[in-house]
């Protein structure tokens, strides 16, 4: 009879537990789908709210893919981080969820700039900081509603379940994009069905707020807040007492500022390299991403289960490691098998097709030239050139607008596909070992009264700001290395520099300094 | 091992400290070779968002280590 009891008891607990997941990682989940649409559909946004003619608007869409994605993250962290400590876990990241979803709906309705003018990046740019602010306020909620639900021992696999939404939300993105877009047509998309996964996220938004309404509150939270003792001055006691501000320090330079670059190069920077370092063509590298993220995203969830058992720290640094000693090695590969100089073309299956298309009386000749390699790989050229008639635009036109466009597309054969996919999995890899487990470690390291504020803040500038930039600050250094305008770059992969040299540094601090204890959350 | 954590403090506070004059020198060099648009921003997001988060957290956290304030942090 006791058994039976203690049986539906732990059936019961595994239900709620279960439920208390879903509900996290389902709104955490679409916030990141928000975010990532924005990001995903940059080059419409700004045809339609970001003129380039406009150059104060020009500037406002570089703002507002920046500071929204790295600067205002922070700032959304300590904002609704303080408020999650002195009012609830869960009022707070339904607040976020409200906003996120909100500035998403509201970014779908808003006029292009040909209708109401300037208003449109301005709207436009403060519906994106507001998305920022969201985002920065949401994954810690997340991330400390759910600890603070697990049982002791699991805390690691729980919270690994919200780790995997950001890779999840961003195949939501793109799944809706791709889906919306070959349902009305490349032209539709671009002129007003692009709107739709923008109003779309108002329905999931719904939902996830209808069954988050459903939740309790944190358990930890509620006893905490019947005996008085919540914080009353969450941001002092996060960041002006020592004994915290510590941990805060340690949290951000031994752990989420490698995790931070970790993530970014295995996923964001490893597609841009295969499109523009190696030219390989447009669908099949974001297949073999797609792919490569397919198959590693169970791997958040073992590492995270791992940690449970061998502590979150030899998992994480052992991540931090072999990314640091394995980068430069993956993208030599990549970018060798790619090159078409090391490949040997099929001479007589070189196709040159030229055309001339006239408008009005200027010309825009089109000449592509494909090649065939005896690896099976392929080559396609575009070089598209401009020759307006009239010699008055044509002198008065910049130099660079005259310039032929040229694209180059390489398609791998299969062999080479694979193997790309796998050594984008590798990256993937070294991504869910630091990042899997990251969210117990955060929650673990930090008192209940206080949680909420200081493991967002570390989060968010290890990911927003660390990681954020790896994008702008490696294509700078490839670009450091290029000999002269229209050279190729002496190093194509200098751009792994900076994530090698933050995850290094971030490796040493966080073997020296880090406890590898598990378990030890405060749950008084 | 708490010596070695105390001597590593010395090393990330002179990596804070050092590293501002070394970004705003290689900012100044950059810009007045080539004072684009491109360049003022991008040294305008490592000046005004990356550098201080740097040099702060490094020197303050090099401070507590130098300080022993990691000692008793040890692995069980």
């Amino acid at each position: 009879m006791a058994q039976n009891v203690r049986d539906v008891s732990t059936n019961e607990e595994v239900t709620s537990t279960r439920r208390v997941i879903a509900a996290s990682s389902v709104g955490t989940l679409i916030e990141w789908y928000d975010f990532y649409i924005f990001g995903t559909l940059a080059k419409i946004i700004s045809e339609q709210f970001f003129p380039k003619d406009n150059p104060t608007a020009a500037l406002l869409a570089t703002l507002a893919t920046f500071a929204a994605g790295f600067v205002i993250r922070p700032f959304g962290a300590l904002f609704f981080g303080r408020l999650g400590d002195l009012i609830g876990r869960k009022y707070t990241f339904l607040v976020t969820l409200v906003i996120m979803g909100g500035s998403t709906f509201a970014i779908g309705l808003v006029p292009g700039y040909k209708t109401i003018g300037f208003f449109a990046p301005a709207i436009v740019f403060i519906l994106r900081l507001l998305q920022g602010l969201a985002l920065g306020g949401e994954y810690g909620g997340a991330a400390t509603y759910v600890a603070e639900h697990s049982p002791a021992g699991k805390r690691g696999f729980w919270t690994s379940f919200i780790q995997t939404t950001a890779t999840l939300g961003l195949f939501l993105a793109l799944g809706v994009i791709l889906i919306v877009r070959q349902t009305l047509g490349v032209e539709t998309f671009s002129d007003w069905g692009w709107r739709i996964p923008f109003i779309l996220s108002a329905f999931l938004v719904a939902v996830s707020i209808f069954i988050r309404m459903r939740m309790s509150e944190s358990p930890l939270f509620v006893k905490m807040k019947k005996e008085g003792k919540t914080s009353a001055n969450p941001l002092a006691e996060s960041f002006k007492e020592k004994g915290n501000l510590k941990m805060v320090l340690i949290a951000l330079l031994g752990a989420t500022a490698g995790q931070g670059v970790v993530w970014y190069t295995g996923q964001f920077y490893a597609l841009s390299f295969l499109q523009n370092a190696c030219n390989v063509e447009f669908v099949q590298s974001n297949f073999i991403i797609s792919i490569a993220l397919l198959i590693g995203t169970p791997f958040f969830i073992v590492f995270g289960s791992l940690s449970d058992k061998i502590g979150r720290k030899y998992i994480m640094m052992a991540g931090m490691l072999i990314a640091v000693v394995a980068y430069r090695p993956i993208y030599t590969i990549m970018y060798s098998d790619a090159n078409l100089k090391n490949k040997v073309e099929v001479v007589e299956k070189k196709v040159v097709t030229v055309k001339n298309a006239v408008k009005g009386a200027d010309s825009l000749i089109t000449t592509i030239t494909t090649k065939a390699f005896t690896d099976g790989t392929t080559y396609k050229e575009t070089v598209k050139a401009k020759f307006p008639a009239d010699p008055a635009l044509k002198a008065a036109l910049p130099k660079d607008k005259l310039k032929p466009e040229t694209k180059k597309e390489v398609t791998l054969p299969q062999d080479l596909y694979y193997k790309m996919i796998g050594l984008v999995l590798i990256q993937v890899i070294f991504v869910t070992m630091v990042y899997g487990p990251i969210a117990a470690f955060l929650v673990e390291i930090f008192p209940t009264r206080i949680r909420y504020t200081s493991m967002s803040l570390p989060y968010h500038i290890g990911n927003g700001v660390f990681g954020g930039l790896v994008p702008l600050i490696s294509t700078r250094l490839v670009e450091a290395t290029r000999p002269g305008p229209g050279l190729p770059p002496a190093d194509p992969l200098a751009g792994l520099w900076y994530p090698i040299l933050i995850a290094g540094v971030s490796f040493v601090i966080g073997s020296l300094y880090i406890s590898n204890k598990t378990n030890n959350m405060d749950v008084d | 091992m708490s010596a070695i954590k105390r001597i590593f403090g010395l090393v990330w506070a002179l990596l804070g400290v050092g590293i501002v004059p070394l970004v705003i020198k290689q900012a100044m060099k950059e810009i007045a070779a080539k004072p684009s648009e491109e360049n003022w921003i991008f040294w305008s997001i490592v000046i005004v968002v990356l550098m201080p988060i740097i040099a702060f957290s490094l020197i303050t956290f090099g401070v507590f280590a130098l300080k022993g304030e990691y000692d008793t942090l040890e692995d069980v």
